[in-house]
Formats: C-alpha cells, structure tokens, sequence
C-alpha cells in the first residue's frame, strides 16, 4: 500500500505532530504510516482523509502485490 | 465501533511500570540475601524465585499502558503476544526434546510453572518493544 500522506501534509503546511492531535494518535504512529511500515484501519484512513478533505483512494492506494 | 466486554482487558496505569521495574533486582537480591543467612535454599529454588519475580515485573510491563494508546501500539501489543506464544511453544517442545533425549522420557521437571510465566512474558515484551523500535526508525519528514 502506498500513500500520498506527505505531499497531503505539505499541502497544509501541517507537521507530523499536527496530524496526529487532530487524528488522536502518536506521531510515530504518522511516522510509520507516511514510511508504508503500517497500514492505518479504515477508521483511522477516514479520519486522515477527512481532515485532508480528500477521498482515501486519493492518499491511499494499492499496489501490484497487495 | 462497539467491542464485546468479556474480551476486553483494561491496560494497567504507567504508574505499574515503576513496581515492575523493582521486581528485577528484588527477586536477585531475595536469593542473595536468603543464600547468605543460610535459609537452606537449594538452586532449583533460587531459579524458581528469580523466574518468579522477573515473570512478575515483565507481566506488569506488558499489561500497562504506554503513552499514547492508539491502534498501532494495539496491533504491535496483538502481534507480540501472537509471536511471545509461537516462541514459547517452540522452546517448550525443544527442552522437551531435548531432555527426551538425554533421559529416554518426559520429565515434567524440566519445565517448571515460574520459567514458562518468565519465558511468555519475555518473548512479548521483546517482540513488543522491538516493534515499537522498528516504528521509531526515523524516515526523513
């Protein structure tokens, strides 16, 4: 899975730490989805898209092999 | 989202971690201390008490809370305790093994209750903390 999480940050000139208060979770939690080391739940992508005002699939996609 | 309450574990304060912490070198110096008044303690015992205290200490370690509890600390904890339970299997069948082999039987001595609690707890806390370790590594942000 890869995702446009950091190029969705830098849009809104938001940090890490940002992202996760608003999202309530840690930053290493941000820090690992932005790197692809975890796959947030549905829960938790709603959440980063709606705070991006985005669709998922527009930060979230699949990849050959997924 | 609704989750069934018989399943659900309520996660210890982080002020256990302060206890937990006291039991590593508590139980060492216990077995020390009973050692030098002579207590009669045989080594077997001494084990089964330092197993004991450690298993303790690691159980509050991997029962309480870290900083932020959010779904990716819940899946790193789900993992570890599956890999903890994978890793204390394969050791239990490997003494097992072994000491069927040295012996020609199953001796249940071989394993005692405090070296399984220690060992399980052991396992989990390492796959946990090293999970935590590896979702820390820095990616430049």
């Amino acid at each position: 899975m890869k995702n446009s999480l950091k190029v969705e940050r830098a849009k809104k000139d938001m940090t890490q730490q940002d992202l996760a208060e608003r999202i309530q979770v840690s930053r290493q939690t941000v820090n690992s989805i932005e790197a692809g080391k975890y796959v947030p739940s549905t829960v938790l992508a709603l959440k980063i898209a709606k705070v991006f005002d985005v669709g998922v699939e527009e930060i979230f996609q699949l990849e050959d092999g997924d | 989202m609704k989750t069934f309450s018989l399943l659900h574990v309520p996660m210890l304060d982080r002020r256990w971690r302060k206890l937990a912490f006291l039991f590593f070198p508590v139980s060492v110096l216990l077995v020390i201390a009973m050692a030098i008044l002579r207590t009669g303690i045989d080594p077997d015992q001494a084990a089964e008490i330092i197993y004991l205290g450690w298993a303790c200490g690691l159980t509050l370690l991997n029962l309480s809370k870290e900083k932020v509890e959010d779904e990716m600390i819940k899946t790193f904890r789900l993992q570890a305790f599956h890999t903890g339970f994978f890793w204390l299997m394969c050791g239990l069948v490997a003494v097992l093994a072994v000491n069927y082999y040295r012996y020609g039987s199953i001796h249940a001595e071989a394993v005692s209750a405090g070296m399984v609690l220690f060992l399980l707890n052991l396992y989990v806390w390492a796959a946990f903390e090293y999970q935590k370790w590896r979702s820390n590594e820095q990616n430049p942000s």
